[in-house]
């Protein structure tokens, strides 16, 4: 095991900050990677936006330089790449990064007082993979035809060479296929890890929940990535070597009959899981910074873990709900409806108990503290809005449509984000060694959780009027002319939240060279993790702690003034 | 030095900068959208039989969801106006983990799963046992059958025409303008002939994927005559946002006229030769 023997430190600059198996530094590069990529899918909501609200006028600013033939004006083609593109980028390549890579790697082996992972060269190389995924997306860009546009669920025969010619969707598919490879790895290393690697006297439940929601996400990683690699494969074959495993015969010479629906099938086996694969983290960090924060011990510790394991076994067995409309058996269709409304069974618990967290605690509001809030406020409009969808007859007309998309940002985009930017302004000091500015976060935070809701709000709204999704042009059908005032609101709260992200770029860049001194345990908390010096030594531990507490007794009767306990102490009989 | 320092005083200016961004944009966008049109905050009135039934548990779940929604707000809300960290004050110390927190956490995910849950599930198998998934049958006088043939990017329609026969001279076709009669039953088979579509009908509270290589079922009954959009739902390509069409629901009494008169001419239209325009297929039920 990795813990026996400490090598000393890598002296060259390409062995300790490029090709690097610490995995405090693979952590840094999967959030830095993430980030940009965050930037990059976020420019692309906007362009996507300002065409809604402006269809056919083009781009101030940056318009004539990435859209010179048309004067800067998005024509249908380049809007189509652009809502494609910016899913996969932010699904694959942004949250998936931030939440899973870089507090995965930075949380499980310090959280759980390990040297390292259990398999440092293949997380190296995961991070490596996502990579060069992330290089193939971007080359994609660039090929004849440019990037694909067929959505970010790459539904045959769209995807097929019977609806999009060129390479573009051929290098997306590749591209799916190497993150999706990458996820495997860093999930085989956490769930290795989190088992063999928990310091001594670490029990499974005096882990702090992050992990929990950090080990979760790796089974589903591992159990369902290889679903989305086989449908890119076949994808893959279909495309290159002119198979026919997604296309009928009835529409293409020579097809010995495929079937499309088989793709939806193989993608939302593994898109409904990839939700909470998202979210999971985000709900374990979330749970702890409330406990953290409101100086209280996370309440129903063992039930909140169950909920979550729930949770994803639940998530296996209801990605039906995504095709209602496809014509499947009408009985089948009935149980995934039964099947999801269980879901909010867990869902409602985990809100239980993080209300029950906070209730009657001492609560300091930092950054960190006001996200993991915004979560419990933005995961329930997104979670119980998820109730229309999962109702068959009412999922008739509103599938499709802006209801739908204000329905998944505000679950797996923007509660995943608020997860991140929580555990961002709370890991920030232990990562690089000094302090984000708060008066900035706080900023930060009420200028994205205003506009946020005002977005997918107004979605909500278009989506109930009928306004279908992913079209380039809402005035062009008349039904949908009366509702356009709709998308200009939308529009420009997306820029104000836009907008505010910048604060947050200007925050964390200063504050990572220029900002104050962190001290060693600034949050007062009790976990492993802020119990060493900061900066973090090479090989964390000199001497593996033992664990004789849980992560979360605040406040504790008898503690005295101080009103946390180190893991590593025993509390006061 | 001064520089340096500026990068840890408050950015007052930065900050304003940002924000002027959006509304700067804003201002070029309010003229580009400028027009004159009556607004809209949901869907035009319901025009079919399923209407109602939507209406209905749409807004019984919106009721659902907003108390629920209204309730996590509160619980939310009063902990943190009321319980800020203060000086010697010290939280309460509970892990929940104790026989009675287990059980009240049981009997409030009880209430919420009847509640929420089993409610609107009860309300939507009844409606889809009576509505949607009521297939009429199809070899009722009152059904009117349509073949629908997707494409990028428009809607082909065949109706049987007089003789009730798919596949005869005197099927009516059309592109883009389907004509129905008023309170009767419209059966579809769908499907496509290249990519993905779904045939979307706001105003009749209908949507259904148009897949290739398979003939999916749909059905409404219109109540209302008029004109009304048919939109697709399902992204097909480079002009998805333009594959629309009309839907017209005629009066009995002027649907009769129109279908003997389409029908005939139908049949003067007709041309043997034209192998395109012979798609019809079998009726699936």
């Amino acid at each position: 095991m990795s813990g026996d023997h400490i090598h000393p430190e890598p002296t060259s600059f390409l062995k300790k900050h490029v090709f690097s198996v610490d995995h405090k530094v693979i952590a840094k590069q999967f959030l830095w990677f993430g980030l940009i990529w965050l930037l990059v899918g976020g420019v692309m909501a906007m362009m996507i936006r300002w065409q809604l609200a402006n269809p056919g006028s083009p781009v101030p600013v940056i318009g004539g330089l990435l859209f010179p033939r048309t004067g800067g004006v998005i024509d249908p083609a380049s809007y189509n790449m652009l809502f494609t593109m910016h899913g996969t980028i932010m699904i694959f390549l942004g949250l998936t990064p931030v939440l899973i890579g870089a507090f995965g790697n930075w949380c499980i082996p310090l959280m759980i007082g390990a040297r390292d992972m259990i398999f440092p060269l293949l997380n190296m190389l995961s991070f490596w993979t996502v990579a060069l995924g992330g290089a193939v997306g971007f080359y994609s860009l660039f090929v004849p035809l440019g990037a694909t546009e067929a959505g970010w669920t790459g539904y045959p025969t769209l995807s097929t060479t019977v609806g999009t010619q060129g390479d573009g969707e051929t290098l997306w598919a590749v591209a799916v296929f190497l993150i999706g490879a990458s996820s495997i790895m860093g999930g085989i290393n956490y769930i290795t890890t989190i088992i063999r690697l928990r310091a001594p006297g670490m029990k499974w439940s005096d882990m702090p929940l992050t992990v929990w929601g950090l080990f979760f996400t790796a089974v589903l990683n591992v159990l369902f990535l290889p679903v989305i690699g086989s449908a890119m494969l076949l994808l893959i074959m279909d495309r290159v070597f002119g198979t026919s495993f997604y296309v009928p015969a009835s529409i293409m010479s020579g097809a010995s009959g495929g079937d499309p629906i088989l793709y939806q099938h193989l993608f939302w086996i593994f898109g409904h899981p990839e939700v909470y694969i998202l979210i999971l983290p985000a709900w374990g960090i979330v749970a702890d910074l409330l406990s953290f924060f409101a100086r209280k011990p996370a309440f129903g510790y063992k039930v909140t873990v169950g909920a979550m394991f729930a949770v994803t076994v639940l998530s296996a067995v209801v990605y039906g709900h995504h095709m209602f409309t496809t014509g499947m058996y009408a009985m089948l269709g009935e149980s995934f409806m039964l099947l999801t409304m269980i879901i909010s069974v867990p869902g409602e618990i985990l809100f239980f108990n993080w209300l029950h967290t906070i209730w009657r605690g001492s609560l300091r509001l930092t950054t960190s503290m006001l996200f993991a809030l915004g979560v419990i406020f933005v995961f329930g409009l997104g979670g119980l809005t998820g109730l229309y969808l999962a109702t068959i007859s009412t999922d008739i007309f509103l599938h499709d449509t802006y209801f739908v998309v204000g329905h998944f940002h505000l679950t797996m985009a923007a509660s995943a984000l608020f997860g991140a930017f929580g555990a961002t302004y709370f890991f920030f000091p232990k990562m690089f060694g000094r302090m984000m500015s708060e008066k900035l976060g706080k900023l930060h935070f009420w200028l994205t959780i205003v506009p946020l809701t005002v977005v997918f709000c107004t979605m909500f709204i278009s989506g109930y009027g009928g306004m279908p999704r992913r079209y380039y042009d809402h005035t062009s059908a008349d039904y949908l002319v009366p509702l356009q005032h709709l998308n200009t609101i939308t529009t420009h709260s997306a820029f104000l939240l836009g907008a505010a992200q910048l604060i947050f770029a200007w925050n964390f860049i200063r504050s990572r060279w220029w900002g104050p001194k962190a001290s060693d345990n600034p949050w007062e908390v009790g976990t492993l993790d802020w119990q060493m010096p900061t900066p973090v030594p090479h090989y964390n531990f000199k001497e593996i702690p033992v664990v004789k507490t849980g992560p979360h007794e605040f406040s504790h009767p008898k503690l005295g003034d101080r009103d946390w306990i180190p893991q590593t102490e025993e509390l006061p009989a | 030095m001064n520089a340096l320092r500026s990068l840890f005083s408050f950015p007052t200016k930065a900050v304003a900068a940002v924000l002027a961004t959006p509304l700067a944009l804003g201002l070029l966008s309010a003229g580009a959208t400028a027009q004159d049109v009556a607004k809209r905050w949901g869907p035009t009135d319901p025009a079919s039989t399923f209407g109602e039934d939507f209406q209905y548990l749409f807004w019984l779940i919106t009721t659902l969801v907003s108390v629920s929604f209204a309730i996590v707000c509160v619980l939310l809300l009063i902990p943190v106006l009321r319980d800020r960290a203060k000086p010697g004050k010290k939280a309460h110390y509970d892990h929940g983990s104790s026989l009675h927190d287990k059980r009240f956490t049981a009997v409030v995910s009880l209430i919420v799963f009847v509640v929420l849950d089993a409610w609107v599930l009860v309300v939507a198998m009844k409606d889809l046992r009576e509505g949607y998934w009521n297939i009429p049958a199809p070899d009722d006088e009152k059904t009117y059958k349509v073949e629908v043939l997707a494409q990028q990017w428009a809607w082909n329609f065949r109706a049987t025409g007089a003789d009730g026969e798919f596949g005869t001279a005197d099927d009516i076709l059309s592109t883009n303008t389907l004509v129905v009669p008023k309170d009767r039953p419209v059966s579809l088979n769908l499907t496509s002939k290249d990519v993905i579509h779904a045939f979307f009908l706001p105003d009749m509270r209908v949507k259904r994927d148009a897949n290739p290589g398979a003939v999916n079922i749909a059905w409404f009954q219109p109540v209302v005559d008029g004109e009304f959009d048919i939109l697709c739902a399902e992204l097909c390509g480079y002009a998805h946002y333009q594959m629309h069409g009309k839907l017209q629901v005629l009066e009995k009494g002027v649907f009769d006229e129109w279908e003997q008169e389409a029908s005939r001419l139908a049949v003067a239209a007709h041309d043997a030769e034209d192998t395109e325009a012979h798609w019809a297929w079998e009726w699936q039920e």
